[in-house]
C-alpha cells in the first residue's frame, strides 16, 4: 500500500487539471467539423502524430506484459514486443498508400479499394468489428488500471477502471482528436520522463548495472542478458521458430493494412498528418520511441528479478515495474509517478474512445444511417458514440480479471492470424476481391476460437503454442479465401483504376495500370 | 547512374523503386539496433553503445535515401488532394 504526501497529491491534481484544461482549450477546434473532431483537420506536423503513436501505445497494461516476458525470458523477451516493427516497413509502404487514399478509417478504405455489395458489407463489418474491439481494448486497459490502483491503494478494481476513464472522457468529448493528440503530446513527454526516472532509480537502488549482471551470474541466469538466448529451434519455451514467425509477421506485415491490430490506431494518425512525408515519419519515429521504451523497461524488471527470482504467479511478476517504483521512489516522487501512470493510461483511453467513435460516426451513422448529416450533427454523433463506447468498455473490463498477457497475445496475434495474409493481398494484388476478404474474416473468426479454445477444451487437439496456432490458422483460412477469390468476379475495373491512380499501390496491379495508362490517367 | 537517386521528377517518384526497398531494409535494421542497443546500453555494456551508434548511423543513411523521394511524392500529391477529398465526400454521401 502507498501513502501519498501533500506534494504527491499536488502532482496528481496538477496533471489531471492539465489534461482536462487541454480539452477545454481545443474545444473550439474540435467542434468545427467531422474532419476536425476525428483527424484534427488533417494538418498535423509529423512530430505530433508521432508523439501520439508513442503515447497511445504506452498503456497501463504495456509495462505489465513487457514485465511478464522480460521476467520469464530476460532480454530475449524484448522480441515479444518487437511486433511493433511492422511500422519499419509500413512507414514507407502501407502508410504511404493509406495516406493517399484519404480514408478516415480502415473501414472506409475498404469501400475505396473494393466496389459493390461486397465492399458495403465489408465496410459495415470492419466498422462494427472495430467498435467492438475498441470496447475490448478499453476494457483490458481499464482493468489494468484497476489492478495498479488495487496494488497501490487497495481500491476495489472497479474504482481504477471507471474513475480515470471518466476524467479522460471530458477532454475527448470536448475536443475530439484535437484533445487526444495535444494531450498525447504532453502525456508522451511525462510518461517517457517517468519511465527513465523510475528505471534509472530502480537499477541504482539495487546497486547499479554491475550488481545486476553479477547477481544474474551468481544465480546461473546470465543468459537473461543475451537478447538471442533461444531454447532451441523448435524446442523449449522460446524457440527460434517463434522468433522467425514473429519477424516474418512483423516485417512483411508492414506491407499490408491491418496485419497488426495497432494498424487501426495508426491509420487515424496517418490521416491526421499534413502530408504523406509527415505521415511516414510520424509512424516511423513514434514506433522507434516505443521500441526504446521497451528496452529501457528491461532494466528495472531485471532489477526486480534479482530481488525476487522465484515468483511463479504471472499476475504477480507482471506488476514488476510498478512494484519497483512504489518500492524505491521517495515521498514526493510517488505523486509524479502516479501522474505518469495516469498519463500512460489516459493516452490510450482517449485514443481508443475517439477511434471507436470515428468508426461509429463516419462508417455506420454517416455512411449508412444519415448520409446527408451536417457537420454539427456529425460532431454530436461523435460525442454520443464516445459515451456508448465508454459504457461498453466498463462492462468488458469487469469481465477480465485473468492475466493480461493471455488476452493480449490472443487478441493481437491469434485472432489476426487467418486474415494476416488477406490484409497484405488486398494491398498488393488487384485480383483479390471483397468476397475473398470477407470470407477470410468469417473463416478466421470461427477457426481462431476453435483452435485456441474450443477444440483444446474438449481435448480434441492439444493446447498449441502461439506460433503453431498462427501458422495453422493462416493455412486453414487460405483454403477458404483462395478458392473464393477465383470463383468470384474481379472488382469493377473503373473502380480499381480510380483507386490505383489515387493510391499507387505496390505489387501485382499490371492489368489495372494498363487500363489507367490507356485512359491517360497516369 | 548513381546507386541512390536523390533528384526526382514527380512521375518518377510515384513508382516503387530500389530506394523504397533500401529504406525498408535499413528501417528494420535500425529498429533491431535500437531495441538491443538501448537495452544493453542501459546495463552500461560497451557493445550496447556500439550497436546503438550503428543504429543511429543507419537511421541517418535511411533518411538520406528516402527523404528526397518522399518530399517529391508529397508535394505532387498535395496538388490533387482537394479533388480527391471532394470525391471521398461524394462516396460517403451516396451522391
Amino acid at each position: 500500500m502507498v501513502t501519498f504526501s501533500l506534494i504527491d497529491w499536488i502532482w496528481l491534481f496538477a496533471f489531471l487539471g492539465l489534461m482536462v484544461g487541454c480539452g477545454l482549450l481545443f474545444y473550439h477546434l474540435g467542434k468545427r467539423s467531422e474532419s476536425d473532431f476525428f483527424l484534427a483537420g488533417r494538418g498535423l506536423p509529423w512530430w505530433l502524430p508521432a508523439s501520439s503513436v508513442y503515447a497511445s501505445h504506452t498503456a497501463t497494461d504495456t509495462p505489465m506484459w513487457v514485465a511478464g516476458v522480460i521476467y520469464r525470458y530476460g532480454l530475449a523477451g524484448l522480441w515479444y514486443t518487437f511486433f511493433a516493427a511492422w511500422c519499419a516497413v509500413s512507414a514507407f509502404v502501407s502508410t504511404k498508400i493509406f495516406r493517399r487514399s484519404l480514408a478516415y478509417t480502415q473501414a472506409e478504405w475498404q469501400s475505396l479499394r473494393f466496389s459493390g455489395l461486397g465492399s458495403e458489407l465489408l465496410r459495415g463489418w470492419v466498422a462494427g468489428w472495430q467498435v467492438y474491439m475498441n470496447m475490448f481494448i478499453l476494457g483490458w486497459v481499464g482493468i489494468a488500471m484497476g489492478k495498479v490502483c488495487n496494488l497501490a491503494f487497495g481500491w476495489p478494481l472497479w474504482i481504477g477502471l471507471i474513475t480515470f476513464s471518466l476524467v479522460c472522457a471530458v477532454y475527448v468529448l470536448a475536443a475530439g482528436f484535437w484533445g487526444v493528440v495535444m494531450a498525447d503530446f504532453q502525456q508522451g513527454i511525462i510518461a517517457f520522463s517517468a519511465i527513465m526516472i523510475v528505471s534509472v532509480w530502480s537499477v541504482i537502488s539495487v546497486g547499479g548495472p554491475s550488481v545486476i549482471i553479477s547477481r544474474l551470474a551468481e544465480i546461473g541466469k546470465s543468459d537473461m542478458l543475451n537478447p538471442f538466448a533461444f531454447t532451441g529451434f523448435f524446442s523449449g519455451d522460446f524457440p527460434i521458430m517463434w522468433f522467425i514467425t514473429m519477424l516474418i509477421t512483423a516485417i512483411i506485415g508492414g506491407i499490408g493494412m491491418g496485419t497488426s491490430f495497432d494498424w487501426y490506431t495508426e491509420a487515424q494518425r496517418i490521416q491526421s498528418a499534413r502530408t504523406i512525408r509527415d505521415a511516414s515519419y510520424s509512424i516511423w519515429a513514434g514506433t522507434a520511441l516505443v521500441l526504446m521504451r521497451n528496452a529501457i523497461w528491461a532494466g528495472p524488471i531485471l532489477a526486480f528479478f534479482i530481488l525476487y527470482p522465484n515468483i511463479t504467479q504471472q499476475g504477480e511478476y507482471e506488476l514488476a515495474w510498478f512494484a519497483m517504483a512504489f518500492k524505491v521512489l521517495p515521498a514526493g516522487m510517488l505523486g509524479f509517478f502516479f501522474a505518469s501512470i495516469l498519463a500512460i493510461h489516459l493516452s490510450t483511453i482517449s485514443t481508443q474512445l475517439n477511434l471507436g467513435a470515428v468508426y461509429m460516426t463516419r462508417d455506420l451513422y454517416h455512411h449508412y444511417i444519415n448520409p446527408k448529416a451536417t457537420e454539427k450533427q456529425l460532431v454530436w454523433v461523435g460525442r454520443i458514440s464516445t459515451v456508448i463506447i465508454l459504457i461498453g468498455s466498463f462492462a468488458y473490463g469487469m469481465m477480465m480479471s485473468e492475466e493480461i498477457t493471455k488476452y493480449l497475445l490472443f487478441a493481437l496475434w491469434i485472432m489476426a492470424a487467418g486474415v494476416w495474409l488477406p490484409n497484405i493481398l488486398q494491398v498488393v494484388w488487384w485480383r483479390f476481391n471483397s468476397w475473398a476478404y470477407l470470407s477470410s474474416w468469417i473463416a478466421n473468426l470461427i477457426m481462431s476460437w476453435l483452435i485456441f479454445k474450443v477444440l483444446p477444451d474438449f481435448g480434441i487437439i492439444p493446447v498449441l503454442k502461439d506460433y503453431h496456432q498462427f501458422w495453422i490458422l493462416m493455412g486453414l483460412c487460405a483454403l477458404i479465401y483462395i478458392p473464393v477469390t477465383f470463383l468470384t468476379k474481379p472488382e469493377n475495373m473503373d473502380h480499381l483504376v480510380k483507386y490505383y491512380v489515387m493510391s499507387r499501390p505496390l505489387g501485382w496491379w499490371g492489368p489495372v495500370r494498363k487500363e489507367a495508362e490507356k485512359k491517360g490517367l497516369i | 547512374m548513381p546507386i541512390i537517386k536523390r533528384k526526382w521528377l514527380p512521375g518518377e517518384a510515384e513508382e516503387w523503386t530500389k530506394e523504397d526497398l533500401f529504406a525498408c531494409i535499413l528501417s528494420v535494421l535500425v529498429y533491431v539496433a535500437i531495441t538491443i542497443g538501448t537495452a544493453l546500453s542501459f546495463f552500461l555494456m560497451p557493445v550496447g553503445f556500439i550497436i546503438l551508434g550503428i543504429g543511429i548511423i543507419l537511421g541517418i543513411v535511411m533518411f538520406y535515401i528516402i527523404d528526397p523521394k518522399l518530399k517529391t511524392v508529397s508535394e505532387e500529391y498535395e496538388k490533387k488532394q482537394k479533388t480527391y477529398l471532394e470525391n471521398l465526400e461524394k462516396i460517403e454521401r451516396w451522391e
